[in-house]
């Protein structure tokens, strides 16, 4: 029992969705039997938060699986919320295809850049953030503009079958297509290759270029259709509204076992840490626990994993513990020497 | 390999190399033509030269400067950037307003202490453990607001003392923000280019193991580096609290972008290691100009965000385009 746990927990694909079934135990605890975790709404809840924030973590995630950070998803998000709007009056569908076309030519864009000038992905897409920012409030003359299409707004939010909605299920559609798409292509395989070593990548013949600008194209893409139907259910577009999605975007996807040096991660293990934030907020919420309580605990998320991810923490504690004496019980960590070898790889 | 902010070289430098951002090479000339360009382009425009309409624009651009003073010791030292410098800059509005019935040398005393220790926290746990900067200033920056949220109930702080009126006070015929501004701007160039800290900040952000191995502990000057950046947005922030009288979670939302909007379009190098000070206030120079001359030419705010960044994005691409 505790060796098929403690596989389950060295598999980082698996272990969000440990961490899921704990959050639901606690919650349910706490809640003390008043019944407002474990319902329907909470689930909607649940799905709901997984369409806004799963396709901008997925987005984040293929970037850092490929060893680089995509900082533009913000500012894609605006900016495709704001296209979709605007011409998505007559027909929802053409306008939601135009944004996705807008957040797809943006990431072409920053791939086509990077790769050409041979820049770092932070710079380019900070700069492809604000210039993308700056877009949507260029578009929407700095004011909020409303959809004046009320069926699609509250369509693309309906609830189906109990649980789901439009965007819900858009979102988990997308997450299945990732997961065959990067388990079983060899678009796939090459893009953890280049991600896990980018010289071997060279070597072995894989287009690390091509790799690296699809990336950004698909998640440009990925943004641009949850920006786009995250406006239309909220039947406005604003460039400032959407800004705040980075943050749990970048905990979802490291919490889902997307390591921050590239290579690791499934996009099956963002799902997961998706929902693992979205069960926390919704949940929260369901026990009624103040709004604040979303910022620090997905403060609390970000701090923890990016302190076990650090680079030296293996070592800091190591000569920690050999300085508070108990030298025979621990062990010279193997961990700290391999991280040391990706580094030098960089 | 150029020489740009006092990169070690074999030859004893010279104060002037120390200080030297106005090496010549492809990028700073192309840098050097945008910005007389612009000065033409705002002489010639009718009405810039009016004192009101310099007095306005220096002073919008010293709170944005001394943050992004702030900044280019963070890019510097090799970590890019704080998400979390706007919102901890907000937080210090609250915290100085909060206290500054305790009078005014106590409460900036507190105000500079709390931005400090912000920032030096995420600066230790950044350098100690080496992990992702970004990460953890995002996670800084939800702490922030969620804290401030649930310590202040959302609300801002506005007291009925004048105490802290001194700060937007005029210093002879300059304005009292720009002087705090250049005087936040000549101590972070002097600290970069004439102190054992900032000669490490450069060696640090340029290459930790080699850092490491001249003996010099990383960690020590990442913290010191955040240390820094806390205290020069603490000066700001305590400036736009005197201003607006408030201290409120809204004044530093976006900080952290212009900030960084002006370190690189300065021409201090996203990875870390190259550029000053100088190159931030020439950045932020730039920028505010810009944005003046759109206002002046009867644009919107919103060409201004759009251009802002297409001139990031340029500034990005030249920077890496001569290394290349």
């Amino acid at each position: 029992m505790t060796r098929f746990l403690s596989a389950f927990f060295a598999n980082r694909t698996a272990r969000p969705f440990g961490v899921l079934v704990l959050i639901v135990v606690v919650l349910g605890i706490a809640d003390d039997g008043h019944d407002r975790v474990l319902t329907m709404s909470t689930a909607y809840n649940v799905l709901q938060q997984f369409a806004t924030i799963g396709p901008v973590a997925l987005a984040l995630g293929l970037s850092m699986m490929v060893g680089e950070f995509d900082l533009s998803v913000g500012g894609i998000l605006s900016l495709a919320g704001c296209v979709a709007v605007i011409t998505g009056s007559s027909s929802p569908v053409a306008g939601l295809l135009l944004a996705a076309a807008v957040g797809a030519f943006c990431g072409l864009a920053q791939g086509t850049i990077m790769t050409w000038l041979n820049l770092s992905s932070i710079g380019v897409t900070l700069g492809g953030l604000l210039t993308f920012g700056g877009l949507s409030y260029f578009l929407t003359g700095n004011t909020t503009i409303g959809y004046d299409r009320l069926d699609v707004a509250l369509g693309v939010n309906a609830p189906l079958l109990g649980i789901f909605s439009i965007r819900s299920l858009t979102a988990i559609v997308l997450f299945l297509v990732a997961t065959l798409v990067v388990s079983w292509t060899r678009f796939g395989r090459d893009l953890l290759a280049v991600g896990s070593d980018r010289r071997a990548a060279t070597i072995v013949g894989i287009r690390v270029s091509r790799i690296l600008i699809a990336v950004f194209v698909i998640s440009g893409l990925l943004t641009a259709i949850g920006g786009g139907l995250l406006s239309y259910g909220l039947a406005a577009a604003s460039p400032t509204a959407l800004a705040d999605t980075l943050v749990p975007g970048a905990a979802a996807a490291i919490l889902g076992g997307v390591s921050l040096s590239g290579g690791k991660g499934r996009p099956i293990g963002i799902a997961g840490g998706v929902l693992v934030l979205s069960m926390l907020r919704s949940g929260l919420t369901a026990i009624g626990v103040p709004p604040f309580a979303h910022w620090i605990v997905t403060a609390a998320v970000l701090f923890a994993v990016a302190i076990l991810d650090s680079e030296e923490l293996s070592r800091r504690v190591y000569s920690f513990c050999r300085a508070v004496g108990r030298r025979s019980d621990v062990h010279p960590p193997n961990g700290s020497s391999i991280l040391f070898r990706q580094r030098a790889d960089h | 390999m150029n020489s740009v902010g006092g990169r070690a070289s074999e030859k004893p430098a010279s104060v002037a190399s120390r200080l030297g951002s106005m090496h010549l090479d492809k990028a700073s000339l192309i840098q050097g033509i945008a910005v007389v360009a612009v000065v033409i382009f705002a002489v010639s425009t009718p009405g810039f030269l009016s004192t009101t309409s310099i007095r306005s624009l220096l002073t919008t651009v010293s709170f944005v400067g001394c943050v992004a003073v702030g900044m280019t010791f963070i890019t510097l030292s090799g970590n890019i950037m704080s998400f979390s410098i706007g919102a901890s800059m907000s937080a210090t509005t609250i915290v100085f307003m909060a206290s500054i019935a305790l009078g005014l040398i106590p409460a900036l005393i507190l105000a500079f202490l709390f931005c400090a220790a912000l920032n030096g926290i995420q600066g230790w746990l950044i350098g100690f453990f080496r992990a992702n900067p970004l990460i953890i200033s995002m996670a800084a920056y939800s702490m922030i607001i969620g804290s401030a949220v649930y310590i202040t109930g959302g609300r801002g702080v506005y007291p009925l003392t004048n105490k802290a009126d001194i700060l937007t006070a005029n210093l002879g015929p300059i304005p009292g923000p720009l002087a705090a501004f250049l005087f936040v701007a000549i101590a972070g160039q002097l600290i970069l280019s004439f102190t054992r800290l900032g000669r490490n900040i450069y060696l640090v952000g340029t290459s930790p193991r080699a850092a490491k191995a001249a003996g010099i502990e990383p960690w020590r000057t990442v913290l010191w580096a955040y240390v820094a950046a806390g205290l020069c947005t603490a000066a700001s922030a305590v400036l736009v609290a005197a201003r607006y009288r408030s201290g409120d979670m809204e004044h530093g939302i976006g900080y952290e972008y212009h900030a960084i909007s002006a370190v690189l379009v300065g021409g201090t190098s996203i990875r870390g290691g190259e550029g000053s000070v100088l190159r931030t206030l020439v950045g932020t120079v730039f920028i505010a100009l810009m944005q003046g001359l759109l206002i002046l030419r009867g644009f919107g705010i919103e060409l201004q965000y759009l251009l802002i960044g297409l001139i990031v994005l340029a500034a990005i691409m030249l920077q890496w385009k001569v290394r290349t």
